[in-house]
């Protein structure tokens, strides 16, 4: 026995389509674990579902390195952590603390919008106030913002403190009154006829980084340099202050693979996919050949009603439209990744069944299994000891035949919008960045990577299943 | 047909599948080829056919037909003027060699139609013809496959084999696949239609007893090679080279206390076919001179010759 | 004779196969509840369209009474006083014959919410994209396949074999979101979806070459995810036959090497070709729906998304409906086709 199973994997391994689908396993399996690894088993729910993690990432942009290929200069991405403050003093009554953050911004682009955001205010009696300074290359300055922190309610006792737990985070892009600041501004320093409205409309980075342009107008251009950003915080007592702060220029491009329209990382949730997918496609196809394997022996051994009632079971689901009963199904009992993966098996295992019954049969009713059972040999024996180590190998090839379908499937039912919403896959990606218009917009860092790997996930498993095809069926061994 | 050699290209190497064989058909007679499976007789009837597969390593030799040296023609040559309407065949395994989609009618007079133009209504009437001569119904004419017996299907190829009127028919295991009785009709067909058409056969068999009952002659082919020809009395009853012997040996008898032998040891390697007399590893007779020299063909008297080194001169 | 019992028998299991679909349909909806709320759904909807019908100037008490009346005589019409197995039969009558209500937010072209209008209208345009990608891979499929077999080993045989793995693991939506982006998106060399123009072309001709413009992408990405696999089936097949002693025979014979190849092979491998595309049929209506989804063609399959969508149950019980139907259907045509080329089926 062991020589066969060794010449088949010789069989197997001699075969060019099984070593390169072998080498795409093992690397898909090795990024796996990483991913078990790293990641919280509930990211679906945590990270990926939860948009305040991701509200500092820049929505819908392409990845970092297109940059190599772009003769523009695209803004980066700069995040800036204010941990403490680089002046702090407190005299006469009045406590004043400075966060400062330089930078230089030299792209050809503005960025796509900016954010504040403030932790652990703590203060005694007043809120103190908080005020947003930015000081331009040319020398200007705009007061950005004076933050309107709350009076804390009536049953609370000094000292107060707020934003530790929730940090507060102000989307500048977004606040009427860094619109207005801006808009005079603008009208004030740079002599341009800009109103409120017409910041609202393009953005008020379009004006804090920009010059008047040439085309006149209320266009601007980049003006590029060094940008400082100043948060001034004063209060009254001696311990009134803004624990840390974080600032964050929001960039043109993202990460290894950009970002989708709520700035998640799409990096961070493609990786996320590769165990799922290996998850669904390997349990799927190891429950779908499980059940057809011994139903088929079953109803091939047994034969009798058991058998009548298993074939004609196999003929309802094999002429049976899979994709909408499917769809129909999952609607009704609702979209669960277990829900999925039972289904497809419900619907998956009566191919194997036919075939594994015949083989059974064609066993049973050969010469060795009746000498088997004229010399006393029992059922469990018969089926242990002669039908399943014939039958199992066969089992095994369609059990990888299987993986790819499964992945396929949860994939298309996925891009559907039936994928499990608290797991992240690649079909849901898909469908999120075509349900949202990524593919009329031509983001195509959103719709080209989930589809390449689900691609490469199922020619995986085609290739072995190819490369074990002349092992199981000697017929196309002699031919090759 | 002399000295055909044909070997087939394998991963391992060239298969000598037919070795350097002779053979010799005469007008209106039989004759039986007999050895183990495995031993080059289909091959040898492939070659006559040239239906050549594509792994061919080497194909050389004579094949002499009514004069015509078949070798010198081309494959459109032999496939419009040779095959079925000089040579025709019945293949081995009756089941696999009608056409499925095809009435069998059809399949019957196809060469006719088709090689000779012969008009539809024509046709018909030689095939139908032809089927009653092999036994059948002319209502067949209109079956599928699938709705005749197995029996019924070897007639049908019987009657296709006949349809142009061959000078020889190559009957490849033509009664392996049916039962013992049907078996026994067909070898009476087969009986009558050699008497009526004056036809050459060249009957292919592993059965000695059936090729005997037919045949005139008889060629005993042994891992590729002819090793032993001549009348059918004579080979069978006074065998001259030891390989016959023990397969004559290894027939069971029905009125005879002899238990059948069987031939110990395995049948060679066809690609590592071992050197001198193929046979002299299984030989109870072997001599130094059998490992070194392949044996000449030896004359033993009244047409009848052994490729055996017992046979021949011990100097020679 | 024998071929009318063998396709009667085919229609009884098919028909068998649309009844026990139906049956799940229907069970699966009154179990889980939501056959209660189709109906009860339509209740309301049958009841409000009275209380305006009802004229002006009825008394508030007498109008509010009638209202109640009408939707108590509702209610008992639709079963929904009796627990959800006993209306079962009207279930599937309702069903069967596409009464489903209205749709939540669907609407056909002439703006009727009936989903018995709106699925009606989507069937012809989903057989259009179904039939055509069908026969093109079919044909693409026997040309290539044929290619490929007849030398087994060559460039083209080895290209199409990797076509075929990759084609089968490549999703045909996915395909055709690739097309729309590369070909729509980027080159603008066809419409990114739909099936007309807005406004479409007047002139009967260019109406026509209007549809054919919008087509050429879906048939075309649903062709590709098709068509590997018939290649590859077709090349197996052909060389299986090519093997066959009949083969030999007629080589034998002193056919003609084309005679032989198209009576001995080709026909005999026809009707195991046509089992393959009656087994892909399900997977091609599946491609379909997928495919009509991507490129927002006003079929049955962008309805479905759309429904999915919205949870819409009554287009979602209908549809799935209808796609077992159409199925049903295009399988029985294909086993017609099938008796007709293997005699052996015909007894």
């Amino acid at each position: 026995m062991p020589t066969r199973t060794q010449e088949a994997l010789q069989e197997f391994w001699a075969t060019k389509v099984a070593k390169v689908g072998v080498v795409f396993l093992v690397t898909l399996i090795l990024i796996s674990v990483f991913v078990l690894v790293f990641y919280p088993l509930n990211f679906g729910e945590e990270l990926w579902n939860n948009p305040i993690v991701w509200a500092d990432n820049p929505k819908a942009v392409g990845p970092s390195w297109t940059q190599a290929f772009s003769s523009q200069a695209q803004a980066e991405h700069l995040i800036f952590e204010l941990p403490e403050p680089v002046e702090s003093d407190f005299s006469q009554g009045f406590k004043r603390q400075l966060f400062q953050v330089s930078f230089l911004f030299e792209a050809d682009d503005f960025p796509q919008f900016t954010s504040f955001t403030m932790r652990d205010v703590q203060f005694q009696e007043d809120p103190p106030f908080v005020t947003l300074i930015l000081h331009r290359p040319d020398g200007e300055a705009i007061i950005l913002l004076d933050v309107d922190i709350p009076y804390p309610e009536p049953e609370d006792s000094p000292p107060y403190v707020f934003y530790s737990e929730d940090p507060r985070r102000i989307y500048l892009s977004g606040s009427p009154a860094v619109r207005l600041a801006v808009a005079t501004f603008a009208r004030r320093q740079l002599n341009m006829e800009v109103l409120v409205s017409d910041i609202a409309a393009v953005g008020p980075e379009k004006f804090m980084f920009g010059v008047p342009s040439s085309q006149g107008g209320r266009a601007t251009d980049v003006l590029k340099g060094e940008y400082t950003l100043s948060v001034l915080v004063e209060g009254v007592h001696a311990d009134d202050a803004m624990g840390s702060a974080r600032f964050v220029v929001a960039g043109q491009l993202f990460g290894l693979m950009g970002t989708d329209n709520l700035g998640r990382d799409l990096a961070v949730g493609l990786l996320f996919g590769f165990p799922v997918a290996l998850f669904i496609g390997v349990v799927t196809s190891t429950l779908t050949a499980g059940v057809g394997g011994i139903l088929g022996v079953i109803s091939g051994y047994k034969g009798g009603k058991v058998d009548m009632v298993i074939q004609r079971t196999v003929d309802i689901l094999n002429n049976v439209p899979l994709l909408p009963i499917l769809i129909f199904l999952l609607f009704i009992v609702g979209s669960s990744l277990w829900n999925i993966v039972i289904l497809l098996v419900v619907f998956g295992w009566t191919s194997l069944t036919i075939i594994v019954r015949s083989m059974v049969l064609q066993i049973r009713d050969g010469e060795f299994i009746q000498a088997s059972v004229a010399l006393g040999a029992g059922t469990r024996r018969i089926i242990f000891r002669h039908i399943l180590p014939q039958v199992a190998p066969f089992i095994l090839a369609q059990l990888i035949f299987f993986t790819p379908s499964a992945i396929l499937a949860e994939a298309a039912l996925s891009f559907l919008g039936l994928g499990d919403p608290s797991i992240p896959t690649w079909g849901q990606i898909l469908d999120r960045g075509f349900s949202d218009g990524a593919l009329y917009l031509g983001y195509w860092w959103w719709i080209i990577p989930p589809g390449i790997l689900i691609v490469i996930a199922a020619v995986t498993f085609v290739l072995i299943a190819l490369g074990f095809e002349p092992v199981i069926n000697p017929r196309l061994r002699r031919r090759r | 047909m002399s000295d055909v050699s044909l070997y087939y290209e394998t991963l391992r190497g060239p298969v000598q599948a037919v070795d350097s064989v002779n053979l010799e058909v005469p007008k209106g007679e039989a004759v039986g080829v007999v050895g183990e499976s495995g031993c080059g007789k289909t091959s040898t009837s492939i070659c006559i056919m040239r239906l050549l597969p594509d792994n061919i390593h080497t194909f050389t030799g004579r094949i002499l037909f009514d004069g015509r040296e078949l070798m010198d023609m081309t494959d459109s040559e032999i496939r419009s003027q040779i095959r079925w309407r000089e040579v025709s065949m019945v293949f081995q395994g009756a089941m696999n060699s009608l056409n499925p989609v095809i009435r069998v009618g059809e399949q019957i007079v196809e060469p006719l139609r088709v090689l000779d133009k012969v008009q539809k209504d024509e046709a018909r009437e030689r095939g139908v013809a032809r089927m009653r001569q092999t036994g059948l119904p002319a209502e067949a004419y209109r079956m599928y496959p699938h709705e005749l017996s197995g029996g019924m299907k070897q007639r049908v190829i019987i009657a296709m084999a006949l349809i142009m009127s061959p000078k020889l028919v190559i009957l490849d295991e033509p009664t392996s696949a049916l039962d013992v009785s049907v078996q026994a009709q067909i070898m009476n067909l087969l009986k009558d239609l050699k008497r009526e058409e004056d036809l050459s056969m060249l009957f292919i068999s592993h059965d000695i007893a059936l090729t005997s009952d037919l045949c005139d002659r008889f060629a005993v082919m042994y891992a590729g090679r002819v090793v032993e020809t001549g009348e059918a009395e004579q080979v069978l009853q006074d065998p001259q080279h030891p390989y016959t012997e023990k397969l004559l040996a290894s027939v069971p008898r029905l009125r005879s206390d002899v238990t059948p032998e069987f031939i110990p040891g395995a049948p060679p390697d066809l690609v590592n076919p071992p050197p001198g007399c193929r046979f002299h590893p299984r030989c109870p007779y072997v001599m130094d001179i059998c490992s070194k020299r392949e044996p000449e063909m030896f004359p033993t008297g009244d047409g009848q010759y052994a490729h055996c080194w017992l046979r021949g001169d011990e100097h020679g | 004779m024998g071929l009318a019992r063998s396709l009667l028998i085919k229609a009884i299991s098919l028909f068998a196969v649309l009844m026990i679909v139906m049956g799940i349909i229907v069970v699966i909806l009154g179990f889980s509840g939501y056959s209660d709320r189709l109906l009860n759904a339509i209740v309301t909807q049958q009841t409000n369209a009275f209380a305006l019908s009802l004229p002006e100037g009825t008394l508030p008490e007498a109008r509010a009474q009638m209202i109640a009346d009408y939707e108590t005589t509702l209610t008992e019409a639709y079963g929904l006083n009796v627990p959800w197995w006993g209306r079962l039969p009207s279930m599937v009558w309702r069903v069967l014959s596409l009464d489903l209500g209205e749709a939540r937010t669907a609407q056909s072209y002439a703006g009727s919410k009936n989903i018995n209008a709106i699925i009606l209208e989507r069937l012809p345009n989903t057989i259009l994209l179904i039939t055509s990608a069908i026969v093109i891979s079919v044909i693409i499929g026997l040309f290539v396949g044929i290619k490929a077999a007849t030398v087994p080993g060559s460039i083209l045989d080895r290209v199409t074999s990797y076509f075929s793995a990759v084609s089968y693991a490549m999703p045909t939506w996915w395909i055709g979101i690739i097309f729309i982006l590369v070909l729509a998106v980027m080159l603008r060399w066809f419409p990114t979806g739909l099936m007309y123009s807005a406004p479409p072309p007047e002139d009967p001709l260019m109406r026509f070459l209007d549809v054919l413009w919008h087509a050429a992408l879906p048939i075309g990405a649903l062709t590709l995810g098709l068509s590997g696999i018939y290649i590859y089936q077709t090349r197996t097949v052909v060389l299986n036959t090519a093997q066959e002693d009949f083969v030999s025979v007629a080589r034998a014979k002193g056919l003609p090497e084309n005679i032989v190849r198209r009576r001995y092979v080709l026909r005999v491998a026809a009707p195991p070709l046509l089992t393959n595309v009656i087994l892909g049929l399900a997977g091609s209506i599946s491609g379909a729906i997928l495919t009509e989804t991507v490129f927002r063609w006003p079929g049955m399959g962008l309805l479905y998304y759309n429904a999915i969508f919205t949870a819409d149950e009554g287009i979602i019980v209908g549809l799935t409906f209808m796609f077992t139907l159409v199925y049903v259907v295009a399988r029985f045509v294909l086993e017609v086709l099938y008796v007709a080329l293997d005699p052996r089926v015909r007894y």
